[in-house]
């Protein structure tokens, strides 16, 4: 019975199509390779929708994007990296699992630039990740409904990572890494090693799921 | 039998000026040679034959005093070549067997071009539709050699085979142009059609009226004097004009680019390939040449971004002078392929990702767009570039987990460490500064001591108390403190 009523779910009921109205499209998504994260987002980011990662430095945003970079490499996709800040490091994206021959790279000088940037790559289609990594993103204020509608016209997820969200209601999902633990091999004062970061994040935005449910992502030293 | 197609343009030099300058098109055109009311009318468009100015007869005065609304503009042979180039290029688009000829038409091999085009009807009409792209408003004639090719090409007919002698009849003598001695004595014998000569034995008339007589015979007859001599025809692909007035501004300069790289574009695209890199020749108002070549990122057919370089470059390093002519060659290269998988995301489209990288090289710059490279080197953060193809990897398992990476520092930042029994304390530097609430190093690394760039460094990761744990090194030299990488 349940089976019969979540293939109802999926299909649609009789009489539920009103004539005249478009249905609209289901939301598929793109996993970020993180079960946890996944099972909290309903299946990976929204494709076709800006996204934003937000959080102060060191609390491990670069290294979870990252993460979702590596995993949508490793399922063929194509992917950007719109880096104005110049702070990639290929071989760290290396170890991090990110394919590097099927990311492009790009290096914008100003952070105007680097929105442009987006702009066009998301232009150009066949991108499944664009990642916008960058220290502000105060500047663009204008561009997010031109992003937004690329986005969502050639499917591909806008990762927008940042010290914090400005985005406002163009994104569809914001996450916030909100506070964090640093993981030492001996205590702190001491000379010792960096082991990780256990970072909590919380969903703070999303318009197509429930906000608020906070999880915690364990980040180690590659 | 062989079979050859003729694509040619009537009044050649006319349609070359309305190429240029599509404005001409339409009106009543005079092309003279050379400047002043005394240049002699070299070609003149219908219209102006119409009102009674005759090529070769009138002078620029004496054609303006014949029709009041005639335009006149000195003839520009870069133009003529340039047009001559792309019939050029629309032939070699469907065959590779092609002949130039010395007054502008086109000879190719029609057999070789029947794996693309079924027919020879066919093939006619796509060598007009394809001239017509790349703005020539062309004649092709298809015929068992190329004397009866390009008689067929004027009357835009194809001859199928064994009807040659039966098309050739009735045409008038003058089609072969023949020497006016020779016309003025076929006259007085009464032979005023080509038909009328073929049926004259080739070796009695090369008798009384030499080689030429009877090379005129053999004409008549629709045999050529020689087999088509195809010539290598790939190259640059060129397009020039000269300027009536030196320019002295970017914009019209731009104006006048933009119209070369849109034909260039057009005849590129004839083989749906990509420009790969621009060369641009001005010749200066003061008698001297400026040279530049342009590279671009990716092979593109995109107008907008070959017109941004264009404009990029100009404004980086004006020309010295006003212009008074210009070429623009553009070296054509295919457009990455790409293998769709079926079990694969698709990946950007070949020719859209040549734009997309082309236009993001001129935003940012050549070098700062591409796949990153890891270099071979000890020292840490350095990084290259390589060409992205956007290249589909197949589908493999996911690495899983989450890594806490370095965002580099590029150049490293000095910074101010105050350090407490030989181990850091507080740090200070711009964008940053803290208590040292968590360390681990030193960890020394010295790379390249063989070369100028040694370096000698002693690297610890610091936690602050601003909340950031930084990678710190040590120059050993200077004993200066710089930060050349964040934990993120």
């Amino acid at each position: 019975m349940s089976a019969a009523r979540a293939l109802l779910d999926s299909l649609g009921r009789p009489g539920d199509i009103r004539l005249g109205t478009a249905r609209p499209d289901a939301i598929t998504r793109l996993p970020t390779g993180l079960s946890v994260l996944d099972e909290a987002l309903g299946g990976g980011l929204p494709r076709g929708r800006i996204t934003e990662l937000a959080g102060p430095r060191s609390t491990g945003r670069t290294g979870l994007a990252c993460a979702i970079a590596a995993h949508a490499t490793a399922k063929g996709e194509t992917i950007a990296w719109i880096d104005p800040a110049d702070a990639l490091d290929p071989d760290a994206a290396a170890k991090a699992g990110i394919t590097l021959a099927q990311t492009l790279w790009v290096r914008p000088r100003s952070t105007e630039d680097a929105l442009r940037a987006a702009e066009i790559v998301l232009g150009a289609g066949g991108f499944g990740l664009v990642v916008l990594d960058t220290d502000s993103t105060r500047s663009g204020a204008g561009r997010w409904p031109r992003l937004a509608r690329a986005a969502e016209r050639t499917r591909a997820t806008l990762l927008v990572v940042a010290p914090r969200r400005d985005a406002g209601t163009f994104a569809a999902l914001g996450l916030e890494l909100t506070a964090r633990r640093v993981r030492w091999s001996k205590e702190p004062g001491q000379l010792g090693l960096l082991e990780g970061v256990d970072a909590r994040i919380m969903i703070a935005r999303s318009r197509i799921g429930r906000p608020g449910r906070t999880l915690v992502v364990r980040q180690a030293c590659a | 039998m062989s079979r050859i197609a003729c694509l040619l343009v009537p009044d050649l030099a006319i349609a070359a000026a309305c190429r240029a300058d599509p404005d001409l098109a339409g009106l009543p055109l005079a092309l003279s040679d050379g400047v002043g009311t005394h240049a002699p009318v070299v070609a003149a468009s219908a219209k102006a034959r119409e009102r009674g100015v005759t090529p070769g007869r009138h002078t620029v005065a004496q054609a303006r005093a014949i029709a009041a609304d005639l335009v006149v503009r000195p003839r520009d042979a870069a133009v003529e070549r340039s047009a001559v180039l792309a019939l050029v290029d629309v032939a070699a688009s469907l065959a590779s067997r092609i002949e130039a000829a010395a007054d502008g038409a086109v000879f190719l091999d029609a057999e070789g071009a029947s794996h693309l085009v079924a027919t020879e009807t066919g093939l006619a009409t796509a060598l007009v539709a394809r001239a017509a792209r790349v703005g020539l408003g062309a004649r092709a004639g298809v015929g068992a050699s190329m004397t009866v090719a390009r008689l067929a090409a004027l009357r835009g007919d194809v001859v199928p085979a064994g009807t040659e002698l039966g098309f050739l009849a009735p045409l008038p003598l003058s089609c072969v142009a023949p020497d006016p001695t020779l016309a003025a004595t076929l006259e007085r014998w009464g032979v005023r059609r080509l038909g009328d000569l073929a049926r004259l034995p080739a070796a009695e008339v090369g008798t009384r009226l030499g080689p030429a007589g009877a090379a005129l015979v053999r004409a008549a007859r629709g045999e050529d004097e020689r087999p088509l001599a195809p010539q290598p025809v790939r190259g640059a692909v060129e397009e020039a004009i000269s300027l009536e007035f030196a320019l002295d501004t970017i914009e019209p300069l731009l104006f006048v680019l933009r119209g070369l790289l849109d034909r260039i574009v057009a005849r590129v695209g004839l083989d749906g390939i990509g420009v790969a890199r621009l060369r641009l020749v001005l010749g200066l108002d003061d008698r001297s040449r400026d040279e530049r070549t342009i590279p671009l990122a990716a092979p593109t057919r995109d107008l907008k971004t070959l017109l941004t370089c264009l404009r990029i470059e100009l404004e980086a390093r004006p020309p010295r002078a006003a212009i008074v002519r210009m070429t623009l060659a553009a070296e054509p290269a295919s457009v990455r392929a790409a293998q769709l998988g079926l079990f694969h995301p698709p990946g950007p489209a070949p020719e859209q990702l040549a734009t997309t990288i082309a236009r993001l090289a001129v935003l940012c710059g050549p070098d700062r767009v591409g796949a990153p490279v890891p270099v071979d080197t000890h020292r840490p953060g350095a990084a290259a570039v390589a060409p992205f193809t956007g290249a589909n990897g197949a589908t493999r398992p996911s690495p899983g987990g989450c890594h806490l990476v370095v965002r580099a520092v590029r150049p490293p930042r000095p910074v101010e460490v105050f350090c407490d029994r030989d181990r850091p304390d507080f740090v200070r530097g711009a964008g940053l500064g803290g208590r040292v609430v968590g360390a681990a190093g030193p960890w020394r690394l010295v790379a390249e001591w063989w070369s100028d760039g040694a370096c000698a460094r002693d690297y610890y990761d610091l936690e602050l108390s601003d909340g950031g744990i930084y990678r710190c090194y040590r120059e050993q030299r200077s004993a200066r403190w710089f930060v050349d990488g964040v934990y993120d």
